[in-house]
């Protein structure tokens, strides 16, 4: 169980030997190697106590300690040049180590700071990265019994406690985050359902629990304010879903925030304006975990149907699913560094904040036909490399290349790309049925039209776009298709924002279009319209596709990494991290050697990741 | 145990408490948990229980059958004054030793061929029971229920089918309301790979049997269950093109989903080396929600909630105890023979299995009851 330690997994039996935990993989860049010395897990984990303490633990029935997940910082500075700090949880423990990367060996005698809590264990953890100094970082650590914690490992001040009477929620707390820019406030969100916007320097009232009031309502979520004479904690209080939020994750913009719950759903909400622009679900069951890409174009998840869903910002729909893990996915991360971009400027760098960053130069025509022009941007991404982990202790690394992404919905050909070295980029080459395809290699070379993405615009409002719905295969020819892409105009845009705040014409904002036809609306998506989330009546919509109406992808790699169930994944420039549920944090080094996008930004080959 | 009863009533809460649901506990006879613990989880799956319920208002004959005394022990639970309990199910136990021999012992039974036993044998009793209607014009004295055989119709001749332990029923039965509540069908597809001719074969079930791997979801392993086997060596396919044995691939799809899926892990596996059966304690992640890949093109969707879970605790097949998880409405209880519990859904993650290989006890899913959810 979760409370094993290394000594017993170590004694596996022959069984799990067919497949035996690999030290290294290899990619198209070269190979990945586990870094043994590199290893960090609880002090002094070996000892015979601790083996015998956690053997304990699992035959009581504590096995299910929270997931290991893993935090890292870089401090400004550091006298000893280790200016990287690795933060982890472990039982009711949680850990803060100098990470010294991958050539010196981990010093797990030393710890920064270590915590051991009674009663309850931290569940997840963050720092702002806006605070950050040589001599402070704010921890913020969340609990299972959904109190909160600000600490400071460097100081080693006892920090703030929020929730700490358990008055404003009881339940665990599944993930916290400082909101991006913010030096003082930070989301917080529970098994109940419920996510909380908490300001650091505020306080969290007294022992009465809070009166909240309704602010904001939209489909499938409500917005509340705390009712009090002065500003307390919580801020806000978000009602999402049915069921525990599992997971959230800002966009690279830090505009968009995609939330995925128990009930299966992913939603993306414009944060500020406290909107619903997006919904998808899992094929069934549990949504577990949800990351962006770094250009902020792609939002993936992953959960309890053992299978990767890719949605498109732009498309406002599904557009691939990945099947290769064995077991509920518990992360997924992009890899920044090793996903390729269009541009030659691009380069790891670029990525960072800045997200997406094209705009619409074409308002006010309506853009069709090619009238849309594309500012082209450094930034947008033609083959995204994307990393997952789960329960099967298996690491998968997927490849979403363009051609599969831009697919039209519902093209019920289980396409296998087989574009060579020499073909055009982006351009597709289906072996199925569909009607479209030579259209749609013609306009291979107004690729850029599907690329635009309203995103940092703010004449085109987050709303009309989700009515940018995708062309489905029963509508015919390529205009017929396109017209249903047109970004809303100047005009609209501008009442739509101003009527943002209105709650009722907020709503209608929400329809899906006009002009478009019954064909299209059968797939269309129509959780946005109703709120509703009843996966019944979302099966076989844009938001709940079949299975055959998109791709399916195959992972690029699929390797068993450990022992145990995993619960963290981290991509850094020279290695990637992953975590397992007894606690030990690994390091697997990069091929060494230049990385794909410095020396190329030529079109992605397809290595077969396409079933 | 009245304590136990009340402290449930309290923690659900009056205003809570479903109306016209109880919660009852049965009393254990001497390892007769393989049997408690079934009963219950066939409770809580409502069509089954809906259909048992009406048997009872329908079926006003005297004679004692096992469905006769599965029916009373529902209808005694669902008349209860009190809304929690304890009921001893004797009648129903001491019927079952009568029918077959090897429950009539002290010794702790499998919870899976119970269920087997069960639902067959319901089903062959209605069957039965239809025929004696239809003949009733020319009154007969029919003797024991199993015994009655239909001369002019092959009857509903379903049998335990030895070779994988599945519950499979074959013939042209006639359907019952077992069926149309358990019964789904698979199709076999095998390529001969000499010829290439495909040939189809056509199998009920009532339950899927599905292989444990460590660390792995039953999605994995009902799909595992549907991958392509390679008949070969002693094992080779009678290909009626060839008119010889062939090496062929086999493939088993779902072509009818079922409306109560019932899922049998393995977790018994008879091992050469210790010359007995070792309990496989693999951990295997069941989702709330389920829907399946590997069904046959023509196949109708489902999706499945699921509603009840028998959970194996202890270390071998012979040894150990039963106990089952049910949803009833919106919570979840857990009833362990005369104990009911209220727990939380996350508790569901104790018994998912162990991911250590060190043989120790375990508590583990071993049956699970998925529900379609277009019937509830």
């Amino acid at each position: 169980m979760a409370g094993q330690t290394d000594l017993n997994s170590g004694s596996v039996s022959g069984n799990s030997s067919r497949d035996d935990v690999r030290t290294h993989f290899t990619t198209r860049e070269g190979v990945y190697k586990l870094i043994t010395l590199a290893e960090y897990s609880r002090a002094n984990r070996l000892s015979g106590y601790t083996a015998i303490q956690s053997q304990q633990g699992a035959a009581l029935g504590q096995g299910s300690n929270p997931p290991v997940r893993v935090t890292f910082v870089s401090l400004p500075s550091d006298p000893s040049g280790y200016c990287d700090r690795i933060c982890f949880n472990y039982g009711r423990e949680l850990y803060f180590y100098t990470y010294k990367g991958t050539k010196k060996p981990a010093d797990l005698s030393k710890p920064v700071d270590k915590r051991i809590y009674k009663g309850t264990s931290p569940t997840c953890h963050d720092i702002n990265k806006l605070t950050i100094s040589s001599e402070s970082v704010m921890l913020l650590v969340g609990f299972t019994g959904g109190q909160i914690q600000l600490v400071d490992p460097i100081r080693k001040e006892i920090g703030k406690l929020y929730n700490e009477e358990r008055i404003i929620e009881k339940t665990k707390v599944t993930c916290i985050k400082w909101l991006p820019g913010s030096p003082n406030l930070f989301l917080v969100s529970h098994v109940s359902g419920q996510m909380y916007l908490y300001s650091e320097d505020v306080t969290c009232g007294g022992p009465a629990p809070p009166t909240y009031q309704l602010f904001k309502q939209g489909a499938g979520f409500s917005v509340w304010t705390c009712k009090a004479k002065s500003t307390r904690n919580p801020i806000y209080r978000w009602v999402i879903g049915n069921g525990a939020i599992n997971d959230f994750a800002f966009s690279p913009c830090s505009k968009y925030l995609a939330v995925v719950s128990q009930d299966g759903c992913l939603r993306v909400l414009n944060y500020d304006a406290m909107e619903l622009i997006g919904l998808a679900t899992s094929f069934f069951g549990g949504l577990l975990c949800v990351c962006w890409s770094p250009d902020g174009q792609l939002v993936v998840a992953g959960g309890e149907d053992d299978l990767v869903t890719v949605w498109s910002f732009q498309q406002k729909r599904i557009v691939a699913r990945g099947q290769g893990h064995r077991s509920w996915i518990t992360v997924v991360a992009f890899d920044p560094f090793t996903t390729l971009y269009s541009s030659q400027s691009s380069s790891s760098k670029s990525l960072s904040k800045e997200g997406v960053d094209t705009s619409v130069t074409s308002n006010g025509t309506g853009g069709i036909d090619g009238e849309v022009e594309t500012k082209s941007s450094s930034d947008i991404a033609t083959c995204y490399r994307l990393g997952s982990i789960a329960m099967d202790t298996q690491l998968c690394l997927w490849e979403l290349t363009d051609d599969v992404l831009k697919q039209p919905y519902g093209s019920r050909s289980r396409a296998s790309m087989v574009s060579g070295p020499g073909s055009p980029p982006s351009s597709l080459k289906f072996t199925g049925q569909t009607p479209i395809s030579g259209d749609r290699s013609s306009s291979s070379s107004s690729n850029n039209v599907v690329t635009i993405t309203p995103v940092n615009n703010l004449t085109v409002s987050p709303a009309p776009s989700s009515a940018t719905a995708t062309p489905v295969n029963a509508a015919g020819s390529l205009t017929q298709r396109l017209a249903n892409m047109t970004f809303s105009d100047r005009k609209s845009g501008q009442q739509q924002e101003a009527a943002a705040t209105d709650l009722k014409s907020h709503r209608k904002n929400f329809s899906l279009g006009s002009g478009r036809n019954s064909t299209s609306d059968r797939s269309a998506n129509p959780s946005l319209v109703t709120g509703c989330a009843d996966p019944l009546r979302l099966i076989g919509t844009q938001a709940c596709p079949r299975l055959d109406e998109i791709p399916m992808l195959e992972p690029l790699v699929c390797k068993k990494v450990s022992h145990e169930r995993l619960t963290a994944l981290i991509f850094r420039e020279d290695c990637l991290i992953t975590a397992c549920q007894d606690g030990i944090v690994c390091t697997w080094a990069r091929p060494i050697g230049p990385s794909p996008h410095h020396t190329s930004t030529s079109t992605p080959t397809n290595e077969g990741t396409m079933v | 145990m009245g304590a136990n009863a009340s402290q449930l009533e309290k923690e659900i809460g009056s205003e809570q408490f479903p109306t016209n649901e109880h919660y009852f506990g049965l009393v254990n006879f001497g390892n007769t948990c393989y049997s408690n613990s079934v009963l219950q989880a066939l409770y809580f799956c409502k069509p089954f229980r809906e259909k048992v319920l009406e048997y009872k208002m329908k079926n006003k004959r005297s004679k004692e059958t096992l469905l006769t005394c599965l029916a009373d022990l529902f209808h005694n639970i669902t008349t209860q004054k009190k809304k929690v309990g304890t009921i001893a199910p004797k009648k129903f136990i001491a019927r079952l030793k009568k029918e077959k021999e090897e429950f009539d012992n002290y010794m702790q039974q499998d919870a899976h061929e119970f269920l087997n036993f069960l639902i067959n044998h319901i089903s062959e009793i209605i069957t039965a029971e239809r025929h004696q209607t239809n003949n009733s014009a020319t009154p007969t004295t029919n003797g024991k229920v199993q015994n009655s055989k239909d001369p002019c119709n092959g009857s509903a001749s379903l049998k335990f089918d030895g070779s994988n332990g599945s519950m499979t029923s074959t013939g042209n039965h006639e359907s019952t309301w077992v069926h149309e509540i358990f019964q789904g069908i698979l199709t076999s597809e095998t390529r001969c790979l000499n010829c290439e001719t495909v040939s189809n074969k056509e199998e009920d079930f009532f339950d899927l049997q599905v292989d444990v791997d460590q660390n792995t979801s039953i999605t994995h392993c009902l799909r595992t269950f549907s991958s392509t086997e390679t008949l070969c060596t002693d094992n080779k396919f009678k290909c009626d093109v060839c008119s010889s044995y062939q090496e062929a691939q086999k493939c088993m799809r779902v072509k009818k989903l079922p409306l109560i899926l019932a899922l049998h892990l393995k977790r018994f596996k008879y091992v050469e080396q210790y010359n007995r059966h070792i309990k496989v304690s693999h951990r295997v992640v069941f989702p709330l929600e389920l829907r399946l890949f590997n069904t046959s093109e023509e196949c109708p969707d489902r999706l499945y909630d699921l509603v009840a879970v028998v959970v194996h605790c202890g270390s071998g097949p012979n040894r150990g105890h039963y106990i089952s998880i049910v949803k009833s409405h919106d919570f979840w209880l857990l009833f362990d023979d005369d104990i009911v519990d209220k727990i939380d859904p996350s508790a569901l993650e104790d018994f998912y299995g162990l991911t250590s290989d060190v043989q120790k006890a375990s508590e583990t899913g071993y049956i699970l009851f998925y529900q379609s959810r277009d019937t509830s």
